[in-house]
């Protein structure tokens, strides 16, 4: 039997013999159903491309991303400017390389922010239910009754354009998304007999969310983060774009489209460009979020 | 058996596709069901189930049907195309799950299902279907069929619900009913009432029946015939009076296992499953 | 053991268990049977501490216990439930649901008592890291059983145990409880619908109907008489069979 062989019996073992194998062989499991979807490959694919352009940006960009030259500007692509050039003179293919640090920052400050605290603030609403359920539910009320372009707008107006604050905009309107779905996911399980099974172990209230109800939500609210990071792309998009997120002359891919629209006829690289940044980035979290959706639902076995 | 048989099976199988594999739900059966009560008992996986659902065509594009014969009255089921299905399911075999939740229409009342039913199959008028439907509910002794007309079905209790769905199932006047596990989401006294109803109106009717079920008593008891089902093959095939004086050592052993009053204190036997009884394929 | 005295539970304004007043001696193994909604399920909740809504009087032990239990009561009343598929957290290994009674009480010889538990319930340690989606239901409800006796409880409910069991499973587990209940000295309390479950496995049961128990009775004056309510003895006819008879009442 050949190494591969060999590692793959040991994986899909019935009896697995140790908490390892057991928890690697249901990941190997995991990634065999979702191997089956092409198109949540390809956005896996698209997803680690970008986060390895993200982290390789000084590697892989030909030109400095802040380097004017006004002798070359508004050229179409060609062989030294892949992308072309912009208004100034610089190298859009390297800005937007560059771009893809602050989008991805964005994304993944949004995520570190409003995940774990709407999972851990819907599980205990629905857990513990009574009134504080009530006041954490009211509560997710009015921050999604915000639309939230125009709430991030209004906060940017207040705080001043700028990346974090930015962040803050889109943190504020998406943890209630969170917190709802794990409070669905709770009230779902917690009358379940396993739950009160270990009740009756007599383990705590939060041993019983941290413990055994949290990782039951944590599945969907990870499916759930990725279809939302292309949204929280397009947001971040949409505040460069009205010049209220990243400041220039930073790659904001938003910006870059809003500086590259009064040329949108006669130079089109010059919005096109970021445009499909755009475009490809949240297809390809859209596509891995469908994908680890079915994958993780944890209706399934 | 003098009259031709209602349904006829000659080596079923029907096969699984699953991302695990390919699963062999039914290995090669053959049965007749004549104007009797045709009793399939077996344990869950045994393919009892699968059975039921395969006569009607019922089961999930995953699966595969093969036989050699499968044929309701002279219609060849395998054969026949989605509109002749259509028109067998309901006029001709009619089917009853196990739990009238999920079977009913949440939004209509439960009246208006079982003239809609009629109505599907015969051409008559609202007020005609009506006036069968009143008719049906009374025959499944429902006491104020006027007032059970409009009621919608989560307002109706699971013995009530199961008789709806029996009135639903047998208005359009089937020759044969395949009712799967159809008690067994009820209480001993409520399923005993409905058992009655449906051994009234198989013998009043004189239709065929395919009865599903786990319990050996229940079929022992309320069977012309049985088939004892394991791993997707039939075991053996004996009179329901004589289940209890079985020869094939899985019958034996599942009566065996029953737990009884007159058990108490011992051990019950444990089934030992013997491959040989699976070796015997065609 | 178990002492209960003019015990109501009330759901809003439908009484679910009314006025049941019951006692079970030390290793004893009582039934309670009844149809669904006659109130047995909610009377083992109550005693096991999941249902804190009620009224009247409990002792265990001698032992006086309110609607709250402490951590020392869960040593002591362990449950098993109905549905093995639902019983079992579907993301824990086998392993993972049986160290956890262990780490919330900080006992030590989590190994040892863990191989224990599994070697107890017939399963070995093939099974100790597999998944419940990897257990078929009977295995899942000898991990179950597992789960209640590493804690060493005297007493142990069964809530309807075997009943989403095939028969000769529920065979297996009916021996195994059996034996468990001689080896360990417990005292069992199952609540079932079946009757001749209960008659094989127990020796004291009563009939609960709409939230009362209408009778009381020992299996062996069950085995040598009718029983004197009308309501046991149609329990008892059905649970022979289909009885055209019984039908037409």
């Amino acid at each position: 039997m050949s190494r591969a062989a060999i590692l793959r019996a040991w994986l899909v073992a019935d009896t697995p013999t140790s908490r390892r194998q057991a928890r690697l062989g249901r990941l190997y499991l995991q990634w065999l159903s979702f191997r089956g979807n092409w198109l949540a490959v390809a956005g896996l694919a698209v997803s680690l491309v970008l986060i390895i352009v993200a982290i390789a940006a000084p590697l892989l960009a030909t030109h400095d991303p802040a380097a004017q030259n006004l002798d070359i500007r508004l050229r179409p692509p060609d062989a030294a400017h892949w992308f072309g050039t912009d208004e100034l003179g610089r190298d859009i293919y390297s800005r937007i390389v560059y771009g893809t640090r602050i989008t991805l920052g964005m994304v993944v400050a949004v995520v570190i922010l409003v995940a774990p605290f709407g999972l851990v603030v819907g599980c205990a609403a629905g857990y513990i239910g009574g009134w504080f359920d009530r006041i954490v539910m009211r509560f997710t009320d009015i921050f999604m009754a915000f639309p939230r372009l125009i709430l991030a707008l209004a906060f940017v107006a207040a705080l001043g354009p700028g990346i974090e604050n930015g962040v803050i905009a889109i943190a504020l309107t998406a943890w209630p998304a969170y917190a709802r779905l794990s409070r669905a996911e709770t009230l779902a399980i917690r009358n379940s007999d396993f739950i009160a099974a270990v009740r009756l172990q007599g383990a705590s209230t939060g041993r019983l969310i941290f413990g055994h109800v949290a990782p039951l939500c944590l599945s969907s609210v990870i499916a759930r983060v990725t279809l939302d990071m292309s949204g929280i792309i397009l947001t971040a998009a949409g505040l460069g774009f009205l010049g209220l997120g990243a400041t220039p002359p930073s790659p904001e891919w938003g910006a870059m489209i809003s500086t590259g629209r009064r040329f949108i006829l006669e130079q089109w690289w010059v919005a096109t460009m970021p445009g499909i940044a755009i475009f490809v980035a949240s297809l390809g979290f859209n596509l891995l979020g469908d994908g680890l959706r079915d994958v993780l639902d944890p209706k399934q076995t | 058996m003098a009259q031709p048989p209602l349904l006829s099976v000659r080596n079923l199988c029907v096969r699984f596709d699953t991302p695990r594999g390919i699963v062999e739900a039914v290995r090669g059966i053959d049965f007749d069901v004549g104007r009797e009560r045709l009793g399939i008992v077996g344990e869950s996986g045994s393919g009892k189930s699968v059975t039921g659902r395969a006569t009607l065509r019922l089961l999930p594009a995953s699966a595969t049907v093969t036989a050699d014969r499968l044929a309701l009255g002279d219609l060849d089921l395998l054969g026949a195309d989605a509109a002749a299905l259509r028109s067998v399911r309901g006029r001709r075999v009619s089917m009853i799950m196990q739990d009238p939740k999920f079977s009913l229409n949440p939004v209509m009342t439960v009246g208006r299902q079982i003239a809609e039913a009629y109505r599907m199959h015969h051409r008559v008028g609202r007020s005609e279907a009506r006036r069968r439907a009143l008719d049906m509910l009374a025959d499944v002794r429902i006491r104020d069929p006027e007032h059970v007309y409009d009621l919608y079905p989560h307002e109706v209790s699971g013995g009530m619900g199961q008789r709806v769905m029996i009135a639903m199932m047998l208005i359009p006047e089937p020759d044969l009913l395949i009712a799967d596990e159809p008690t067994s989401a009820l209480d001993v006294t409520v399923s005993m009432q409905v058992l009655a109803i449906l051994d009234d109106l198989v013998t009043r009717r004189g239709m065929g029946l395919l009865f599903i079920s786990h319990d050996l008593n229940l079929v022992a008891s309320f069977c012309d015939r049985v088939l004892v089902m394991y791993g997707g093959q039939i075991m053996e095939t004996l009179p329901a009076s004589a289940l209890h004086q079985a020869t094939h050592p899985y019958t034996r052993g599942l009566l065996a296992a029953l737990p009884t009053i007159d058990t108490a204190g011992r051990d019950l036997p444990v089934l030992t499953r013997d491959p040989a009884w699976l070796a015997t394929r065609r | 053991m178990i002492s209960v005295r003019h015990l109501d539970v009330s759901f809003g304004n439908v009484r679910a268990v009314s006025d049941v007043s019951f006692t079970v001696a030390a290793g004893d193994i009582f039934g309670l049977v009844g149809e669904s909604g006659c109130g047995k399920s909610t009377l083992l909740r109550v005693l096991s501490g999941l249902n804190p809504h009620w009224t009247g009087s409990i002792e265990i032990a001698g032992r006086a216990i309110g609607p709250m239990r402490d951590k020392a009561f869960y040593r002591q009343v362990q449950m098993v439930f109905q549905d093995p598929f639902g019983s079992l957290h579907p993301r824990h290994t086998v392993d993972r649901t049986l160290a956890e009674p262990i780490a919330i009480h900080g006992l030590d010889n989590a190994e040892a008592r863990i191989a224990r538990a599994l070697d107890d319930v017939g399963l070995g340690p093939r099974f100790r890291f597999r998944y419940p989606h990897q257990l078929s239901g009977g295995q899942r409800q000898r991990v179950a059983i597992a789960r209640a006796l590493i804690l060493e409880p005297s007493i142990l409910l069964l809530d309807e145990p075997t009943s989403a069991l095939d028969v000769s499973i529920q065979a297996e587990v009916l021996n195994l409880l059996a034996r468990l209940r001689t080896a360990r000295d417990l005292t069992l309390i199952l609540v079932s619908h079946n009757l001749a479950v209960v008659a094989h496995l127990c020796n004291r049961l009563a009939v609960m109907q709409g939230g009362a128990i209408v009778e009381e009775m020992t299996v062996d004056a069950l085995r040598h008489g009718e029983p004197s309510h009308p309501y046991s003895r149609e329990l008892l006819r059905a649970s022979l069979g289909y009885h055209r008879a019984a039908g037409t009442s």
